[in-house]
């Protein structure tokens, strides 16, 4: 009854891998526990799923200080698998949980299921272009970015128990001045609707081509890499791709963006994707439901003229 | 004088690869290699902060064979020295084999202060041998970092981690992984390659670093490895005036509902 375990500094997101970690848990007939550091969630984590919550007191207040004693617990208990929550922070703490462990580690998951009793993982490779699946040796860490799975709802009538261990933590680096990023825009990881903005546009000034379309359709403006980090005419969170946002809207549309798979990876999941573009061997053609090959200069306008508010 | 290590992983360029029709095996014949794009952030700002605090920067990789061919790229870029570590295992290497190695090749070096590693990958972007070498060594590491300053025998760097920038502080020695936008990778000139071909470099060997054949045996198993396919309708509107083609276009999108 080694368990699966799930992780994350973040407590959405580790009600979005309750949601994962309680399939998986059923399937092998395993516990699922819950860590929780630094505020006592137990409770709440219980009434989503978890059979049994350890929660660990401490006197840092750093996430990433906590992977040391993570590690011993879960060294003693050795789970089948451990998911931590996919944000940077959660990402750190898994590899150094993983070298402490001396056990592998799968980051950014698209997918864990049972196949044939083992665990098996699926995650991009190669910029996009490929998909790699792993069969999971045991107490493997494994970690899923936040909102690939729903948050688990909550059960009244769910029991569990709860631990507490109380740790002291070894700080070997001190946090100075902490400063959230003030987003110019609105996230586009959770926008409905995004025009994303490539190279084919011409000049910064022509971006009102965007935002006219944007402000008709009430969608957000995102941008390819280069568009943010070499050209600097958007923020660097706008960017789309597997190194920045990985967005999943309702309709995804993209002016002047050739598709290179490392920015296609970051849109895989958009239900619509509309590309326009001059170059129809351009390879966002093939990443796109509807395609319009013309000039987006003429195509953009006439398209905000005509959708109908 | 600090020494500073970069570690870099010579890796096949995706946008050489090749996806088969109908077995979506990947074609690798005709890839190229070159030196993985965020760990060439990794040797610049390496480069960087040793022309400001008199450094020297050494730079550090594993792989097979082939690899012996990234030597004379990454010394263009600016370090004095290199080591590579050679031997077939870095093809099937996990995070786990690579940290194990570069870690072993670190204590051979033996003398590090500051040790820089890109985020990820250009080809598994495992996102994790930073951390892990950190450690297994027992030191201090930054993850994310968007900016670095080294002040005496301490590293101060911001890192960008989601919603919020931090500022860490970490002594000597301490490793950090970079984010692309930390700066902008030179390219050589003729001169920085030529003189990369005199500076020095050493061969390691799996033996030189007395590691066990489970240190070096990959954790999980790969059963494949695919072209990803995007199933998507793939309707083009290419004929026609451009008011045709956006008549057409609103004309789905209604029906998808999705305007």
């Amino acid at each position: 009854m080694a368990g699966i375990w799930v992780y994350s500094e973040d407590n959405i997101v580790e009600q979005q891998l309750l949601t994962i970690g309680r399939s998986l848990a059923d399937s092998l007939e395993e516990p699922l526990v819950a860590i929780n550091i630094m505020e006592d969630n137990s409770l709440d984590l219980i009434l989503r799923g978890a059979d049994r919550v350890i929660v660990i007191e401490g006197n840092s207040v750093l996430p990433e200080s906590y992977a040391k004693p993570i590690a011993e617990i879960a060294g003693k208990e050795r789970p089948t698998t451990f998911l931590i929550g996919g944000t940077l922070r959660g990402k750190e703490v898994a590899a150094k949980i993983a070298a402490y462990l001396s056990v592998g580690l799968v980051n950014s998951a698209l997918s864990i299921k049972v196949i044939d009793g083992n665990l098996e993982t699926e995650r991009i490779m190669y910029g996009g272009l490929a998909i790699c699946t792993e069969i999971l040796a045991p107490v493997s860490i494994v970690t899923i970015e936040p909102r690939t799975y729903d948050a688990a709802q909550g059960d009244p009538s769910r029991t569990g128990k709860t631990e507490k261990i109380t740790v002291e933590v070894e700080e070997i680096v001190k946090v100075g001045n902490v400063c959230p990023i003030i987003k110019q825009g609105a996230d586009i990881t959770t926008a409905e609707k995004i025009i994303c903005v490539g190279r084919g546009l011409a000049k910064q000034a022509d971006m009102k081509l965007a935002q006219d379309l944007a402000d008709k359709l009430g969608a957000e403006i995102g941008c390819t890499r280069s568009v943010a980090e070499d050209y600097h005419w958007l923020p660097n969170e706008t960017y789309i791709g597997l190194s920045g946002q990985k967005v999943k809207p309702q309709l995804y549309i993209s002016m002047g963006v050739s598709g290179q798979v490392q920015h296609t990876a970051g849109i895989r999941d958009s239900k619509i994707i509309v590309a326009i573009d001059t170059n129809e061997n351009a390879p966002i053609f093939s990443a796109a439901d509807y395609g319009i090959v013309g000039d987006l200069y003429d195509i953009v306008p006439l398209l905000t003229e005509k959708i109908v508010k | 004088m600090a020494n500073i290590i970069a570690c870099y992983k010579w890796v096949l360029d995706e946008q050489d690869i090749k996806i088969t029709a109908g077995s979506l095996a990947l074609d690798t014949g005709r890839a190229k290699s070159k030196i993985s794009e965020y760990d060439k952030n990794a040797i610049e700002e390496a480069v960087l902060q040793a022309e400001k605090c008199d450094a020297m920067v050494t730079s550090l990789t594993f792989g097979n064979s082939k690899a012996k061919q990234s030597i004379k790229d990454a010394l263009s870029r600016g370090p004095a020295k290199a080591y590579w570590v050679n031997d077939a295992a870095a093809d099937i290497a996990d995070g786990f084999v690579t940290a194990n190695v570069l870690t072993a090749a670190i204590k051979k070096i033996g003398e590090y202060d500051v040790i820089l590693f890109g985020e990820g990958s250009a080809d598994t972007y495992g996102q994790q041998v930073g951390p892990r070498v950190a450690t297994l060594l027992g030191i201090p590491v930054i993850t994310f970092v968007a900016e670095i300053t080294i002040t005496g025998n301490s590293v101060t760097a911001t890192r960008k981690i989601g919603d919020c920038t931090e500022v860490v502080t970490a002594e000597f020695p301490v490793a950090i992984t970079v984010l692309p936008e930390i700066n902008k990778p030179r390219i050589p000139s003729l001169k920085q390659v030529l003189g990369a071909a005199k500076k020095p470099s050493t061969e390691l060997s799996m033996a030189d670093l007395g590691l066990a054949t489970d240190d070096i045996t990959p954790k999980n198993k790969v059963k494949s490895i695919k072209g990803f396919v995007m199933n998507r309708k793939n309707i083009m509107y290419k004929d026609g005036t451009p008011e045709e083609k956006v008549n057409a276009l609103i004309a789905s999108l209604t029906k998808e509902g999705a305007l």
